[in-house]
């Protein structure tokens, strides 16, 4: 049952990311609705689904994507982890939190995709950190916080982290 | 926040982690290898995916339809959009014709040209836009099993869209004539000048590479070379609206308006095959053709 649901999810974030963000996109910046999901997933259900959920979608949107696709592996798969450890070792979570944490991951991860251009200079890199880069991060932390306030209003997270 | 003394799963962690090293390992190791093996594996996955993506792009497109119409006056939007489809064959004829004139002047003075065969050509349908901020590129509901690969040449009857970069057995993804990462041969069609199109971070394209001795102006064609990729000459790829000459610089460039307004862009057509390649009889769609009212 598990399985299927994270199958669903990996399948309906394709057509999320693809074909609907793009009209709810703020100054043609659409959030990254597979990171928000893999750290939930890691964050709710621990390291090892973290990751796996985190590279079944950075494999997946990277098939439409005309970047990297070991990037997109990587960088999903790293936030399901990482979202992992910190959901075993921190025990209140709040929608603010994680919300923060988001956006430095995104953040991090956006730098790090943008250092891989090899054609950007110093000005280039500069003008994609601050008109794409820093307005996704900030743009995934509200989705990510939003989607975990609504979460926690459905089902009680702290007894779903433990169990 | 505090920290947990929660019964964590060492195994699962332990695996997980293991996993993610070996993963790291891999990728540092036989990074084309692994990459190919995913987009392998990826091929059959399309399938898969094609199903809840042309369903929403189905219903996406068809709220939007219905919204338009409801919006706009039926008569004259159906109308305008076939004075648009026309002005875009004629823009997309118009060119060619030019092209084809000043060949021909070059060529007669040689009489030893070879009648060409024109290039075959894919109808493929805009599903979605690329799943990063990072990159301009869109999706087409058209792939491998429909014979589109890597590098092919994109474009609609009013110029050049792009090409192809990554195929699923069913999607394609491709990489738009304004995305910085793209380079297509061009040619300013009045002065023959050649040189490198690349696409800006603003969402324009750049003429890199231009003689300096050459005498563009303001408003000058740029087309296909042909020499270079899946394009064949004489495609428009934009209208130069600014040129660039730096002092001491061994080349000029020159900032492009694309032809192709890449936002609205809903229907392609993928070049199977350039000019004087071998042609599949009836599996493509020619340029030359008028579209259907």
């Amino acid at each position: 049952m598990k399985v299927l649901s994270y199958v669903i999810l990996v399948l309906l974030l394709v057509p999320l990311q693809t074909t609907l963000l793009p009209h709810l996109s703020v100054w043609g910046i659409k959030p990254d609705v597979g990171l928000v999901a893999a750290a939930l997933v890691g964050l709710l259900a621990g390291e090892l689904e973290g990751l796996l959920v985190g590279l079944a979608i950075g494999w997946i949107l990277g098939l439409f994507s005309a970047g990297e696709l070991w990037l997109s592996l990587l960088m999903n798969g790293g936030v399901g982890l990482l979202a992992g450890f910190l959901g075993r070792h921190v025990s209140q979570v709040t929608a603010i939190s994680l919300g923060l944490g988001l956006l430095l991951v995104s953040l991090a991860s956006g730098l790090f995709a943008a250092m891989t251009f090899k054609s950007l200079d110093t000005s280039q890199l500069w003008w994609m950190v601050e008109s794409v880069v820093f307005p996704q991060a900030c743009f995934d932390g509200v989705v990510g916080a939003a989607l975990y306030w609504l979460l926690s209003l459905r089902f009680d997270l702290s007894r779903l982290r433990t169990e | 926040m505090w920290m947990a003394h929660s019964s964590s799963p060492y195994g699962a962690r332990r695996i997980a982690l293991a996993c993610f090293a070996l993963l790291l390992v891999a990728l540092f190791l036989f990074p084309a290898q692994i990459q190919g093996l995913l987009l392998y594996l990826g091929g059959p996955v399309g399938y898969v995916v094609r199903v809840p993506l042309e369903a929403i792009a189905s219903i996406d497109a068809g709220i939007a339809d219905r919204w338009e119409q409801y919006v706009a006056l039926q008569g004259v939007r159906e109308e305008n959009q076939q004075l648009r489809k026309e002005i875009e064959w004629l823009r997309g004829q118009h060119s060619q014709l030019r092209e084809s004139a000043a060949a021909t002047e070059r060529l007669t003075a040689l009489l030893h040209f070879k009648e060409q065969a024109l290039p075959t050509m894919i109808a493929a349908q805009v599903i979605g836009r690329d799943a990063t901020n990072r990159y301009r590129a869109i999706i087409l509901n058209k792939g491998e099993s429909d014979g589109i690969k890597p590098d092919m040449g994109v474009v609609t009857p009013a110029g050049v869209v792009g090409r192809v970069v990554k195929t699923t057995g069913v999607s394609s993804v491709v990489l738009l004539v304004t995305d910085p990462n793209n380079a297509i041969a061009g040619l300013i069609q009045r002065t023959r000048d050649e040189g490198i199109v690349e696409g800006t971070q603003q969402g324009l394209a750049r003429l890199k590479y231009i003689p300096l001795l050459s005498t563009l102006r303001d408003g000058d064609r740029v087309v296909t070379s042909g020499l270079v990729g899946d394009f064949p000459r004489g495609l428009v790829i934009g209208t130069i609206t600014r040129i660039d000459k730096e002092e001491g610089a061994l080349f000029q460039s020159a900032e492009l308006m694309p032809e192709v307004d890449i936002s609205r862009v809903e229907e392609v057509l993928v070049i199977q095959t350039s000019y004087g390649q071998s042609l599949k009889a009836g599996t493509g769609s020619n340029l030359l053709e008028k579209p259907a009212p």
